[in-house]
């Protein structure tokens, strides 16, 4: 609702805003955080969180640059890289989070600067150029007029979709979020639902550091500093709780949508650098507000 | 919650670490000793020209036969404190300091000043003032780019500008620089100016929203730095108007040269880390052995256009 509200009112500011072309120029730049957002939506649902995002982003860029210069590779090869690298570091925080019982905040902000190191060590520190044409197209090109990036998030938003509402372990993730110790003792193996929720959560930020690698076509060992903030937030203000058993993919992809529309309209408004700060910020507590507000 | 294993896991890992700078004052007195040992803390490791300006110490220094201590202060002011002091404390001939920030950084400055150890400002300032600085003036960048600009643009037409992170010493100079050029241009307009924060993704998206309100109407952008410049590149071709738009950034990143280069990024500029690099270290070897040193040493900036851009681009 606070979305469609935001959305009118900038038709009216700007005739530029509600144009074929800004639209789809507003949900290419929101590919990158929605797939984080889906991602770490699984997280959030099994009560947890993941901190390392951002950086397990740049690590899986860089990597996935390192196979993607001209006549390497075929696509294929970064692509899986990247959500490999992703993988393997979701995996390893559900490993620590499950074997090692450490909080998923502690877990996974351990990864987050253990991540951004080995991806600066990875690049000595420089970002990786000279990316072949056909890996920049996951990033830049269209299919039909319809932005690579999001031909992928819309894809990754259904299958989350799927798997959260018909399939078994999406039912599981939920049951662990809504009350751990109910879920172990009706036999739930906690840990493997854990475990599932953050190698996908992982995997996601990897496939986003490809998507973005190949939109900026170079891996850039800085790349996504506090996107996992942004992801965070998506997820929450599209009604996912930060305790965990409660919201959807639906929701986050609003809340996505709701945080791009705000930074594209604060642009074409040229709004100066300084106040876009504060109004971004009161207009996400205010949307959250307003909606949370009409729901009681 | 942390036990005293964890504690005492911490401390051997310490430990460990600490040895690494022991063994460097060790070397001092045994066989073939550096002629001199120099601290150095940098800014950012992270950041790519910091790392040009590591690699060109590191260079000079093992031509003159100096050993460097390198810390990375991680963009953190606090953290370069504590490295001037643990310099302090393990006795170095002389501190190289490239600050983090003007106010916060000056006491690393003091302490070692008032320890008797020599400073070397490199790249940017700190209030205390330092035994000598090796720089830039950024305020030229901003004039050169601009400048460039404005002769492209036969000194009429719009220009939109991006700043990189707001407050930043680098962000306030370049820009104080472009404005100068564009006082003197009364046919020059600034349409828009937004920060991008340095950041390639988020300059594309700028550009974009740019693209989208402005149209046709935009004849230059000025970027702050080299990542924004690019960022801005790519979204200007994607939207097939890089004909029409010039495009100038600052730094002269590898990426940045070869568009250049490659006749699609129109101008960069040059800041010489080797250049600042070498008379740092060259600088602080003096001072080391109380020879007289110049107290601020200029490395001037390079307007870098398609027909130079070779002479810059290292294999």
């Amino acid at each position: 609702m606070a979305l469609a509200l935001i959305c009118v009112g900038l038709s009216l500011a700007t005739p530029n805003f509600l144009t074929a072309q800004n639209l789809i120029i507003v949900l290419r730049q929101i590919a990158i955080n929605g797939i984080l957002a889906v991602g770490v939506t699984l997280v959030l649902l099994t009560g947890g969180v993941d901190l390392s995002l951002g950086s397990v982003l740049a690590l899986s860029g860089v990597a996935a640059a390192h196979c993607a210069h001209p006549g390497a590779w075929p696509v294929l090869v970064p692509l899986l890289a990247g959500v490999a690298v992703g993988g393997a570091c979701g995996g390893a925080n559900a490993l620590v989070v499950t074997r090692g019982g450490v909080p998923p905040f502690i877990a996974t902000l351990g990864m987050m600067t253990v991540a951004r190191g080995l991806a600066l060590v990875a690049s000595g520190g420089r970002p990786i150029s000279n990316l072949s044409r056909p890996f920049c197209f996951l990033g830049g090109g269209d299919v039909l007029g319809i932005p690579v990036p999001v031909i992928i998030l819309v894809a990754v938003a259904a299958a989350a979709h799927v798997v959260l509402r018909h399939m078994r372990v999406g039912r599981h993730v939920y049951a662990v979020g809504g009350n751990e110790s109910a879920a172990r003792a009706s036999g739930l193996h906690v840990g493997r639902v854990k475990c599932f929720a953050y190698v996908g959560c992982g995997a996601l930020a990897g496939l986003a550091g490809v998507v973005l690698a190949a939109r900026i076509t170079t891996g850039q060992p800085n790349a996504g500093i506090a996107y996992e903030l942004d992801a965070i937030a998506a997820a929450v203000i599209g009604g996912t709780s930060l305790a965990g058993g409660v919201g959807g993919v639906g929701g986050t992809i609003l809340g996505a949508l709701l945080m791009g529309v705000i930074n594209n309209g604060l642009d074409l408004l040229n709004v100066p650098s300084y106040y876009q700060q504060i109004v971004k910020g009161l207009i996400i507590v205010g949307a959250v507000w307003v909606d949370r507000g009409g729901r009681r | 919650m942390i036990g005293p294993r964890a504690i005492a896991i911490a401390a051997c890992a310490a430990l460990a670490v600490s040895g690494c700078g022991r063994q460097a004052a060790r070397e001092r007195q045994g066989d073939g000793a550096p002629r001199a040992v120099i601290g150095v803390s940098l800014l950012n490791l992270s950041s790519e020209f910091i790392v040009l300006l590591k690699r060109a110490m590191e260079e000079r220094a093992a031509e003159m036969g100096v050993r460097l201590i390198i810390n990375d202060a991680e963009r953190s002011a606090e953290k370069q404190v504590r490295q001037a002091e643990s310099f302090v404390a393990q006795k170095v001939d002389a501190i190289i300091l490239n600050p983090c920030e003007v106010e916060a950084s000056s006491p690393a400055v003091d302490r070692a000043i008032d320890a008797g150890i020599p400073v070397v400002n490199v790249n940017s300032e700190t209030r205390s003032a330092p035994s000598a600085f090796v720089g830039s003036r950024d305020e030229e960048s901003g004039r050169i780019a601009m400048g460039f600009i404005a002769k492209r643009l036969g000194g009429r037409g719009n220009v939109v500008m991006m700043h990189g992170f707001m407050g930043q010493a680098a962000q306030i100079k370049r820009d104080a620089g472009a404005r100068e050029i564009l006082a003197n241009y009364p046919g020059m307009r600034l349409l828009a100016e937004q920060t991008a924060e340095w950041d390639r993704a988020k300059a594309m998206s700028l550009m974009e929203n740019w693209i989208q309100s402005y149209g046709d109407q935009i004849g230059a952008v000025f970027a702050q730095n080299d990542e924004m410049a690019m960022g801005a590149l790519i979204a200007l071709e994607a939207a097939g108007l890089k004909g029409k738009v010039i495009v100038a950034g600052v730094d002269a990143i590898a990426d940045a040269l070869q568009a250049v280069r490659d006749g699609r990024l129109d101008a960069t500029v040059f800041q010489d880390a080797q250049g600042q690099g070498a008379a740092a270290v060259e600088t602080a070897f003096k001072l080391a052995r109380g020879e007289p040193v110049q107290r601020e040493t200029f490395i001037p900036f390079r307007l870098v256009t398609r027909e130079n851009a070779g002479e810059f681009l290292r294999p």
